[in-house]
């Protein structure tokens, strides 16, 4: 059974637009619309792109074939001061920065076929990162889990700089701090790793950690913790803790237990 | 070359007196009545069709030992997986990488307690005595699972249900699956009534509603004012699209008549905002090698689309020229490629040239040409 992987632009839920898709890799933030002034009254020029395509354009049908595989997975972190910080966008402007990739068996689709082809895979094409998700029922559950599953690899794998000397940390990462922390200036009760906004906090904080050189101690002290509690803090969420072990085997420090 | 009009050219619109763009609706006095009107003056002949309940929505009167339970899924797994070596040669296989999520999902719609306790039984620590609360007795979940694979049954008329972007509709034999493809029926629409809100104050229609899937997920992105027209020929698909419609309060915004096409819709001439419409799209000779699943067991009514398929489809674009006021919109599914093609052409070809703007072809997440769209000028 031929697996193909065909991977679609996924612009606002709609793969129709590939045939303009290399500009979207050099300008990630900002969206590509086709703009046309020619249709009728009321229609934003917006929907008149999504619902524009058509094969007279010489693009057979948004299908660019599978670059499935040579993708790259293996992108672990990304340095750039100027990279803009993406968990700050919204789940549809995330969604623009992705190419859907969905999983067919070949042949007709549509009528022909009962299967339950849900799994979705999203390329985050910035970055390269992909995460994706197969195991629920529909596609729209699936969707909304790779979604919440990209917002945590890019807090992992995408690092910003940080200025050590005069660090002054943002309120996604003291939101995440325990109680004790002594620069935690609000008194509102602490976010914990099931709760989505705990995703930013954690970014913040590989970011702090990153520019310690994955010393615990140096980075607690930025954060007012006991090494003790930022030990406990980042043993909380399995995936914050591969990801400060990972920086520290990169400097030949003893992991995390 | 698919672009054809330069958009809406009003004075096209005025001065086509093209047969089949003729009947304008303005010659026709204003026949609307309310939804609910309509509808107590339409007795239909599908009441007496009762829809199954689907298995997650049924009492879990049977109580059932652990360990029978387990003694079953160990029975269903080793099943699932058997099926690859017994069918290796021929084309249509089952998957066992499927069958055992499917497995997962029969388990979690029958089981009232945490799925877990069949799923990770290592980590229970219980021999198996305790009792668990099912919704099907023991005796009904083998034969379900052996109907599953031994008669190549869908997953989604054994439990009754499909899941279809956001809800939960039930289906049985007698009405179609509905495809993930179709999903972007919806999303087109909503897409379309978020940018220009006068899509929201007529009226939309849903030909061949089947489940009723199209219709109440455009009823749910019309908001509160929208209103929707589903119909079908099939009674069992107008009970289970009615059930459905019920099962998510819709309605007040969905009537569901039945009937051929445009003929339960004569009311509404020259006045629907939207149509939209999965016809029967398969070409006949295609019928006998469909998928074991899709052949045996969906209605052939649903699937077959006449010679090359499109019997249906043009019947549609003509009713499409009808039915739409000017500047309403429309989406078709088709069978891809070829089909959306011989559409599109027809419509700037046929008798039918001067009555859409702004055709396009929009393809599926699979890359394939699946819908044709367009507004009537
Ligand atoms: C491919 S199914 C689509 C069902 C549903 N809209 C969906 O997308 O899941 C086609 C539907 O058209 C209905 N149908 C077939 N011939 C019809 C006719 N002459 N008038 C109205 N509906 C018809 C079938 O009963 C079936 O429900």
């Amino acid at each position: 059974m031929a697996i193909m992987a065909v991977a679609a632009l996924f612009h606002a839920r709609f793969p129709l637009l590939l045939r303009r898709s290399i500009p979207l890799l050099s300008a990630p933030t900002s969206v590509i619309y086709n703009h046309r002034t020619l249709l009728s009254d009321g229609l934003s020029t917006r929907l008149c792109s999504i619902l524009r395509y058509s094969s007279s354009d010489g693009v057979n049908g948004g299908s660019s074939g599978g670059d499935f595989g040579n993708d790259n997975d293996s992108v672990s972190v990304v340095s750039d001061v100027q990279s803009p910080n993406y968990l700050k966008f919204t789940d549809e402007e995330l969604m623009k920065q992705c190419r859907l990739e969905t999983f067919r068996v070949s042949g007709p689709g549509g009528q022909h076929r009962n299967k339950r082809d849900s799994a979705v895979r999203l390329k985050h094409l910035p970055t390269g990162i992909v995460a994706q998700a197969v195991e629920d029922r529909s596609q729209h559950k699936n969707r909304a889990s790779a979604l919440n599953r990209l917002r945590t690899l890019l807090a992992i794998k995408v690092r910003n700089k940080v200025d050590i000397e005069a660090y002054a940390p943002p309120p996604e990462l003291l939101q995440i701090l325990p109680p004790k922390s002594t620069i935690r200036t609000s008194s509102g009760s602490q976010i914990g790793p099931n709760n989505p906004k705990f995703v930013p906090g954690m970014q913040a904080l590989l970011d702090v950690i990153s520019a310690s050189d994955g010393s615990i101690a140096d980075s607690a002290k930025l954060l007012g913790l006991s090494t003790g509690g930022l030990s406990r803090l980042i043993l909380s969420h399995d995936g914050l803790r591969m990801a400060v072990n990972s920086m520290r085997a990169a400097k030949g420090i003893k992991p995390l237990k | 070359m698919i672009r054809i009009f330069p958009s809406l050219r009003l004075t096209s619109l005025l001065s086509a007196a093209k047969p089949l763009c003729s009947s304008s609706p303005a010659k026709k006095p204003p026949q609307y009545t309310s939804l609910t009107e309509s509808k107590s003056s339409r007795p239909t002949k599908s009441l007496s069709i009762t829809p199954k309940t689907p298995l997650y929505l049924r009492t879990p009167s049977h109580a059932t030992s652990l360990s029978e339970v387990w003694k079953w899924h160990d029975w269903a797994k080793d099943l699932a997986s058997s099926v690859e070596e017994s069918s290796k040669n021929s084309e249509d296989t089952l998957d066992s990488v499927i069958l055992h999520r499917e497995l997962k999902w029969l388990i979690e719609d029958s089981i009232v307690d945490d799925p877990l306790v069949i799923l990770h039984r290592s980590e229970i620590a219980d021999n198996g005595e305790k009792n668990v609360k099912l919704r099907a007795s023991l005796e009904e979940l083998y034969d379900l699972w052996r109907q599953r694979i031994e008669k190549r049954r869908p997953f989604q008329y054994v439990v009754g249900c499909e899941h279809w972007r956001d809800l939960v509709l039930c289906v049985e034999e007698g009405v179609l699956i509905p495809r993930p493809e179709t999903e972007l029926i919806v999303d087109m629409v909503e897409e379309l009534v978020t940018r220009d809100e006068w899509f929201k104050k007529d009226i939309w229609a849903d030909l061949g509603t089947g489940s009723g899937a199209i219709a109440i997920g455009i009823a749910k992105v019309l908001g509160s004012r929208g209103r929707v027209i589903a119909t079908d020929l099939s009674p069992v698909a107008i009970a289970v699209a009615g059930h459905n419609v019920q099962r998510y309060s819709l309605e007040g915004m969905i009537e569901v008549r039945e009937g051929s096409w445009f003929e339960p819709l004569k009311d509404l001439e020259g006045k629907l905002v939207g149509l939209v419409s999965n016809p029967p799209y398969i070409p006949s000779d295609d019928i006998p090698g469909l998928q074991a699943e899709v052949g045996r067991h969906e209605p052939k009514l649903a699937l077959d689309g006449g010679i090359d398929g499109t019997d249906s489809l043009f019947h549609l674009c003509h009713g499409a020229s009808r039915m739409l006021q000017p500047g309403g919109f429309f989406v078709f599914e088709t069978n891809g490629e070829k089909q959306s093609k011989m559409i599109v052409d027809y419509m700037m070809t046929s008798d039918l040239k001067d009555c859409f703007s702004d055709l396009k072809i929009v393809s599926d997440f699979a890359g394939i040409n699946r819908f044709v769209t367009g507004f009537r000028l």
